[in-house]
C-alpha cells in the first residue's frame, strides 16, 4: 500500500511464485507486501496437509528472483479481523517454554525415540515434563527409557492405562510412518530418475 | 512484546495516510542501522505515525497473527534458524525466541546449550521465513462463526477502513411477519410428528426410514395355528399369566406403577415424621432467620409457630388482634400439619406412627371437630367442637405433629397402661367418632390441666396405633381414640370413644376425601383439617371465628363429652372423677368446671384445667362451656373471632400453608385433649394434693412458671402413676419413655427443636433437648418411682432442671413465670406477647415462652384449665403424661402446644397455687385475664389449639410447654384467654376435682 499500491506490485489475493537466492521455489497467495522492507508474505496450503492450517512464508524480495504472478486478483481483499494480542503472547510464551524444556531434556541425553514420544504425549496431555530421562505425565505416570509400553509405571488407574494407550499408539504410528517414508522416498527417487 | 503491541496498534490505527507517511520516512531510511533503534524508536513513532511495516496494516496483521508460532528463518548465508516468532520491528526486523541454528542433519531437537533465548534478525539478513501449520484464525477475537453480526463485530471487521458504517434497519417484510414469526409464537405443537420427520427426510434428503411399527427387528410375530400343541401352550400361557397377575407381588408392583399418587406426594412431599427427624438433625444447626420461617413453614408447626408466635406474640403485645390473627393462621397450620402427619404415616410407619399419632391427636382434635361438623347428627355438639377444632384443630394438628412422636409413645404407654387405665382403650374406641374426638379434645383440655401431659402422651400413643392401623384418615379417628384414651383413659373416654369410633369410620371416609383435598391443599392432616382448611382457606379469619363459635357450641357439647371423659378419667382415678364425668357427659364437664372453680385450690386447678381444656378446645369448648356459661362461650367466641381475625392477620401466615400447618399443629398439640383425657381421668384424683405441694415447691424453686408447671405436671403424673397407671407407666411408660426419648424425643425433640429453633433459634433447641431430657428423665423416674413422694422430688428436681434450663435459656422465662405466678395475670398477659415475641425473635423463646405460659395469662386461661388439670387432672395427667414427658419429646411440634400448654399448665400451676391460696381471686383474675388472653388466644392457637395445648400444657407443661410454647405460646395466650374463660369453668372442674 505504501508507495506502489496494491495494483503496482502485488495485490492481496494474487497468487505468485518466486525463486529465492538459495534456490528455493516458493508459491502462494499474497497476504501482504511491504514496499519499504520489500517483504512479501505468502499464504500456502499447509505442508502437513491439515485443512484448517496454513503455511505462512515471509519473503524478502531483495533475495528473490523470477517473481511471477500466476494470476492477479482485482477484488478488494476481505477486511481484517482484530486480534487477541494477549492470546498471541501466551502462545509465544508457552511455545518458548516448551522448546526450552524439550531442549533441556534433549541435552540430558534423551534418545530420539524418547523425544518423539514426548512430543506425541504432549499433544494429548499438556501436563507432561522431563525429569532427567524420564517422562512424567500428570505427576502420576513415569515413563523411563527406553520408553516402551512396559516402561510406563505408576499408580494403577485410568491415568496409567491411558498413557499406555498413547505410548502404544505412538510406536505403532512411528512404524507406519517409517514404512511410508521409505516408500515415499523410493517413489521420489523413481520420479526423479524418470524426470531426469 | 512491546513491538507486537506497537504493531497491533499500528494495524488498527494505521491509516492510509499514515502508511504513506511512514513509507516515506521509513522506507528511505533504509536503515538497517536503525533497526535497533527502529524497534525502540518504533514504539514512540508508532503512537504518532506508524513507521515502516507498522504502517502496512496487512503486513502487521499477518505477522501478528503468526506470533507465537514456530518458524524456520533462512538467512543470506543459507543458515536456518528455528525459533518461536516473537515479534517484529517497524523495519521488519524479526525476533525469534528460543532460537537455535538448525543443523543440516535431521535431529529431533536442539540441545539446551544450542538455544539462544532471543535473536533479532535484521530484515536485510532474512531471505525467507517459513511458518508452518499456522492457524491464522487463532487469535481472532470474534470467530467468524460465532458472532459476526453484532454491531461490534461488524464494525470490528472493517476496522479502520471505514469510519462508521451506516446501520440499516432490518425490514423482514410482510411475509416474514405473517408466516415464520407468528407461526413460532402460535405453534404449540411439541416438535415434529415422527411421520412428518420421515416424510421430510424422504423428500428433502431422500432418506427412507427403516422404522417398522411391528418392531420385527426386536421380536418375531407369534405364529398362530390350530394345532393342539399351540392351544395347549396358549392355555398354559393364559394360566400362568393369571397366576402371575393374581399374585400379591404382581399386584403390589402394578400398584406401584399405577399409583395415582403423584411423585411429589410419594417422594417429595414433606412428611411429618421425617420432618421431625429433620428437625432433630437440624436441631444443632444454626438456621438463618429467613430459613427458619421456611422450615417452620415446611417442617413444623413448631418453627412456624415460633415465628408466628413471635409475631403473634409481638402482635399480641401490640394488641389482641394479633393473636387472633395468629389463631386463624394456626388453624390453617394445624390443618396443614395434620395433613403432614398423614403423609408421614403413609411413608414410614415408625415416624409416621409418631407423626401419625400426633396427627391422630391433631386429627382427633381437629378431625374430631371436623368430623363433628361433618356429622351433624350425633355430632351436633361435636360439630361445633370441630369448628373450634378447626382453629384449634389446626393447632392441635400441629401439636399433634409435634406430639405425634410422643403420642406414639404415649399411646404405647396408654396401651400398656390401658389395662390399668381403661381410658386409653375406650378413648381409642371413641376416637373414631368425631364427636368423641371433639369430646376427647374437650376432655383432653379438661384433663389437660393435670392429665394433659399423660393424656397427650397416651393419646398420641393410641393415635399412633390407630394411625398405624388406620390410614391417615383413620388416624384422625385414631387420634380421637388416642385422645380419648389419653384423656378418657379412665372410664369416660371409653364411652365417648365408643360413640366416636362408629363415627370414626364415616369420618375416616370423609377424612379420606378431606385428605385428598388436604393433599391438594397440602392440608394433609385429615379430613378435619380439610374442613377447617376449606373454611380457613376460604374464610380463614371468619371461619375460625365462626368455627370457634359454632365449635364453641359443638365444643360445648364436645367439652361436655370431654368433661365426661375427664370425669371418666376422674372416675377411673377416683370416684370423684366419675361424678364429673357423669355430669360432664354433655357439657357437664365444662359446667362442672365452672361450679368447681370456686372449689378448693386443688380442685380448682383441676377444674380450671378442665375449664382450660374446654377453653382450649376451643373457643369451641367454650361454646360447650357456653351452654352452661354462655357468657364465657360468647367471650370465647369473641376471642375466637378475634383470634380468627387475628388469624386473618396470620392468614398471611396461612398463605404459608406450612407455617399454618405448623401453627395449627401446635394448636393440635395443644389438643391437649389427650392430656386432658388422660390426665383428667386418673391424675386428677390422686395428684391434686401432691401436685399442689409440688407446685408450690416448684414455684419457689423455679421462678419460672414452666418449672412450676412441670412440677405440677410431674406431680400429677406421679399420682397417676401411683394410681392405676403405675403399671402402664412403669411398663408401658418406661418403654414409652424410651420410645419417646428415642422416637418421640427425636421427632418431638427435633420438632421441638425445630420449633425452638424456628421460634427462638439455636437456644431453643438446646433448651428443648434439655426439656426433652428432663421430661424423659422425669417420666422414667416417675414411672420408676411410683410413690408420689419420690416422684414429687423427681419432679421438683426435674422441674428445677427444667427451670434451670429455662432460666438459662432466658431470664425472661423466669420473669414471665414469676409474673404468671404472682397472679399478675394481666401483666403476664402482656408479658406473654412480649415473651412470645422474644421467644420468636431470640432463642430465648423457650424460656420466654415458658414465662409466657406462666406469666402470660395463657397460664391463667390455661392456668384455669391447667389449674384444673394441673391440680386434679394435670396431676392425673402427670402420670399419664409421663406420657406427657413423652409428649414433650415426641411432641416437639406437639410440645409447642404442649409447651404452651405446659406454660399454661405452669401458669395454671402457679395460678393453681394462687388458686389454692386464693382460688376465687385468682379465678377472678383469670376471668379478667381471660378477656385479654382471649384476644391473645384468638391468635391462631388460642381457639382450638390453645385449648388443646392448654390441656396438654398442663400435662407436659414444663417440657412441652417450653418446646411447644414458642409456637403455641400465642395460642396459649389465646388459650389463656380461653383458660380465663375456662377458669370460670375451671371452677366447675375444680368443683369436680373437689368432688374427686
Amino acid at each position: 500500500m505504501a508507495a506502489p499500491g496494491p495494483g503496482e506490485y502485488f495485490s492481496v489475493g494474487s497468487h505468485v511464485s518466486c525463486l529465492t537466492c538459495l534456490g528455493q521455489q516458493l508459491q502462494g497467495e499474497v497476504v501482504a507486501f511491504d514496499y519499504q522492507s520489500k517483504m512479501l508474505t505468502l499464504k500456502c496450503a499447509s505442508s502437513s496437509g491439515k485443512p484448517n492450517l496454513n503455511d505462512v512464508i515471509l519473503i524478502n524480495l531483495a533475495y528473490v528472483s523470477d517473481v511471477d504472478i500466476i494470476h492477479d486478483r482485482t477484488e478488494t481483499p476481505p477486511p481484517l479481523a482484530s486480534l487477541n494480542v494477549s492470546k498471541l503472547a501466551n502462545r509465544a510464551r508457552t511455545e518458548k517454554e516448551d522448546k526450552l524444556s524439550q531442549a533441556y531434556a534433549i541435552s540430558a541425553g534423551v534418545s530420539v525415540e524418547g523425544q518423539q514420544l514426548f512430543q506425541t504425549i504432549h499433544k494429548t496431555i499438556k501436563d507432561c515434563k522431563w525429569q532427567e530421562k524420564n517422562i512424567i505425565v500428570m505427576d502420576d505416570v513415569v515413563i523411563s527409557p527406553p520408553y516402551q509400553v512396559d516402561n510406563c509405571r505408576g499408580k494403577e488407574g485410568s491415568a496409567l492405562s491411558h498413557v499406555r494407550k498413547i505410548v502404544e499408539k505412538h510406536f505403532r504410528d512411528v512404524e507406519s510412518q517409517k514404512s511410508m517414508q521409505r516408500s515415499q522416498a523410493q517413489q521420489t527417487q523413481k520420479d526423479s530418475t524418470l524426470s531426469s | 512484546m512491546s513491538m507486537k503491541a506497537g504493531g497491533n496498534r499500528g494495524k488498527p490505527g494505521g491509516g492510509n495516510a499514515a502508511g504513506a507517511a511512514a513509507s516515506g520516512a521509513g522506507g528511505s531510511g533504509g536503515g538497517r542501522p536503525n533497526l535497533g533503534r527502529g524497534r525502540h524508536s518504533g514504539k514512540g513513532p508508532a503512537a504518532v505515525i506508524f513507521n515502516g511495516v507498522y504502517a502496512n496494516m496487512r503486513m502487521v496483521h499477518v505477522l501478528t497473527s503468526v506470533v507465537g508460532t514456530k518458524c524456520e528463518l533462512k538467512v543470506k548465508n543459507g543458515a536456518v534458524y528455528e525459533g518461536v516468532f516473537k515479534t517484529y520491528g517497524p523495519e521488519c526486523d524479526l525476533v525469534l525466541d528460543a532460537a537455535h541454528r538448525k543443523s543440516p542433519e535431521p535431529s529431533l531437537g536442539p540441545r539446551k546449550e544450542d538455544i539462544v533465548d532471543s535473536i533479532i534478525f535484521k530484515a536485510s539478513d532474512v531471505v525467507v521465513v517459513t511458518f508452518k501449520d499456522v492457524d491464522l484464525n487463532f487469535a481472532r477475537k470474534v470467530s467468524s462463526d460465532t458472532d459476526n453480526f453484532t454491531d461490534a463485530s461488524v464494525s470490528g471487521r472493517i476496522n479502520g477502513e471505514h469510519k462508521e458504517k451506516d446501520l440499516e434497519p432490518w425490514d423482514g417484510g410482510d411475509t416474514h411477519n405473517s408466516d415464520s414469526l407468528e407461526s413460532l409464537d402460535t405453534d404449540v405443537s411439541n416438535g415434529w410428528d415422527p411421520n412428518d420427520m420421515f416424510k421430510y427426510n424422504e423428500e428433502k434428503y431422500g432418506v427412507l426410514s427403516t422404522y417398522d411399527s411391528s418392531l420385527s427387528t426386536y421380536t418375531v410375530p407369534l405364529e398362530r395355528d390350530d394345532s393342539e400343541e399351540f392351544q395347549k401352550r396358549e392355555a398354559r400361557a393364559a394360566q400362568l399369566a393369571e397366576e402371575i397377575e393374581a399374585s400379591a407381588t404382581y399386584k403390589a408392583r402394578v400398584a406401584l406403577e399405577n399409583d395415582e399418587r403423584s411423585e411429589e406426594e410419594k417422594y417429595t412431599a414433606v412428611v411429618r415424621g421425617e420432618r421431625e427427624t429433620h428437625m432433630l438433625s437440624r436441631e444443632n444447626k444454626y438456621i438463618p432467620p429467613g430459613q427458619r420461617n421456611r422450615e417452620a413453614m415446611s417442617w413444623g408447626a413448631g418453627r412456624q409457630n415460633s415465628p408466628r408466635l413471635g409475631q403473634s406474640s409481638a402482635g399480641a403485645s401490640a394488641s389482641r388482634p394479633g393473636p387472633h390473627d395468629y389463631s386463624p393462621n394456626s388453624g390453617p397450620d394445624q390443618r396443614v400439619v395434620n395433613g403432614g402427619p398423614p403423609r408421614m404415616s403413609p411413608k414410614s410407619q415408625r415416624t409416621p406412627r409418631a407423626h401419625r399419632v400426633p396427627p391422630s391427636r391433631i386429627s382427633s382434635v381437629s378431625t374430631g371437630v371436623d368430623l363433628g361438623s361433618h356429622n351433624p347428627p350425633g355430632e351436633v355438639s361435636a360439630a361445633p367442637p370441630t369448628r373450634s377444632s378447626s382453629s384449634g384443630g389446626t393447632w392441635s394438628s400441629v401439636v399433634s405433629g409435634a406430639h405425634r412422636p410422643r403420642s406414639p409413645r404415649q399411646n404405647n404407654m396408654g396401651r400398656a397402661s390401658p389395662g390399668s387405665s381403661s381410658l386409653s382403650s375406650p378413648q381409642t374406641g371413641t376416637a373414631p367418632v368425631e364427636t368423641v374426638a371433639t369430646l376427647t379434645l374437650a376432655s383432653s383440655p379438661a384433663a389437660a390441666a393435670s392429665p394433659a401431659p399423660n393424656m397427650v402422651a397416651s393419646p398420641s400413643g393410641d393415635a399412633k396405633e390407630c394411625r398405624v392401623q388406620e390410614t391417615r384418615q383413620s388416624s384422625p379417628s385414631a387420634n380421637n381414640d388416642n385422645m380419648k384414651p389419653l384423656d378418657n383413659s379412665p372410664s369416660i373416654t371409653r364411652p365417648l370413644c365408643k360413640g366416636p369410633p362408629s363415627m370414626a369410620p364415616d369420618h375416616r371416609k370423609q377424612i379420606d376425601n378431606l385428605k385428598q383435598f388436604s393433599v391438594d391443599f397440602r392440608l394433609q392432616p385429615s379430613s378435619n383439617p380439610d374442613p377447617a382448611f376449606d373454611q380457613m382457606m376460604t374464610k380463614p379469619v371468619r371461619d375460625p371465628s365462626d368455627k370457634p363459635k359454632d365449635l364453641a357450641l359443638d365444643k360445648a357439647s364436645a367439652v361436655g363429652r370431654d368433661g365426661p371423659e375427664q370425669g371418666a378419667a376422674g372416675l377411673a382415678a377416683g370416684s370423684s372423677g366419675a361424678v364429673p364425668a357423669s355430669s360432664s357427659s354433655a357439657t357437664a364437664t365444662s359446667k362442672p368446671g365452672s361450679p368447681a372453680a370456686p372449689s378448693p385450690s386443688p380442685s380448682a386447678p383441676d377444674q380450671k384445667r378442665g375449664g382450660q381444656d374446654v377453653i382450649s378446645q376451643g373457643v369451641q369448648t367454650t361454646a360447650t362451656m357456653g351452654g352452661p356459661k354462655h357468657e364465657e362461650k360468647e367471650e370465647k367466641k369473641e376471642a375466637v373471632q378475634d383470634q380468627v381475625r387475628k388469624s386473618t392477620l396470620n392468614p398471611n401466615a396461612n398463605e404459608f400453608k406450612p407455617r399454618f400447618n405448623a401453627q395449627p399443629k401446635p394448636a393440635n398439640t395443644p389438643t391437649p385433649p389427650r392430656p386432658q383425657g388422660q390426665p383428667s381421668p386418673s391424675i386428677v384424683v390422686q395428684q391434686p394434693p401432691a401436685v399442689y405441694g409440688c407446685f408450690p415447691q416448684m414455684y419457689p424453686l423455679t421462678p419460672v412458671s414452666p418449672g412450676v408447671q412441670s412440677p405440677a405436671v410431674y406431680q400429677v403424673q406421679m399420682p397417676h402413676m401411683a394410681v392405676s397407671q403405675s403399671k402402664p407407666y412403669r411398663t408401658g411408660k418406661v418403654p414409652n419413655m424410651p420410645q419417646q426419648r428415642s422416637d418421640q424425643h427425636h421427632p418431638p425433640g427435633t420438632p421441638t427443636m425445630m420449633h425452638p429453633a424456628t421460634a427462638a433459634g439455636p437456644p431453643i433447641v438446646a433448651q428443648n433437648p434439655v426439656y426433652s431430657a428432663q421430661y424423659f428423665t422425669c417420666s422414667p423416674q416417675q414411672f420408676t418411682s411410683q410413690p408420689l413422694v419420690q416422684q414429687m422430688p423427681h419432679y421438683q428436681s426435674q422441674a428445677q432442671h427444667m427451670f434451670s434450663p429455662v432460666m438459662q435459656s432466658s431470664a425472661r422465662m423466669m420473669g414471665p413465670p414469676t409474673h404468671g405466678q404472682p397472679g399478675l395475670v394481666s401483666s403476664s398477659t402482656t408479658q406473654y406477647p412480649e415473651q412470645t415475641h422474644t421467644m420468636y425473635v431470640s432463642q430465648g423463646p423457650m424460656p420466654q415462652q415458658y414465662p409466657h405460659p406462666n406469666a402470660t395469662l395463657h397460664p391463667h386461661p390455661q392456668h384455669p384449665q391447667p389449674s384444673a388439670t394441673p391440680t386434679g387432672q394435670s396431676h392425673q395427667g402427670g402420670p399419664p403424661q409421663h406420657g406427657g414427658p413423652q409428649s414433650h419429646p415426641a411432641a416437639s411440634p406437639v410440645q409447642h402446644p404442649q409447651h404452651q400448654q405446659a406454660a399454661a399448665a405452669a401458669a395454671a400451676a402457679a395460678a393453681q397455687a394462687l388458686h389454692l391460696s386464693n382460688a376465687p381471686p385468682q379465678q377472678q383474675l383469670y376471668s379478667a385475664l381471660a378477656p385479654t388472653p382471649p384476644s391473645m388466644t384468638p391468635n391462631p392457637q388460642s381457639p382450638q389449639a390453645s385449648f388443646p395445648s392448654a390441656q396438654q400444657t398442663v400435662y407436659i407443661h414444663p417440657q412441652q410447654v417450653q418446646h411447644g410454647y414458642n409456637p403455641s405460646h400465642m395460642a396459649h395466650v389465646q388459650q389463656v384467654g380461653r383458660c380465663l374463660n375456662v377458669c370460670e369453668r375451671p371452677g366447675i372442674r375444680t368443683s369436680n376435682l373437689s368432688a374427686f
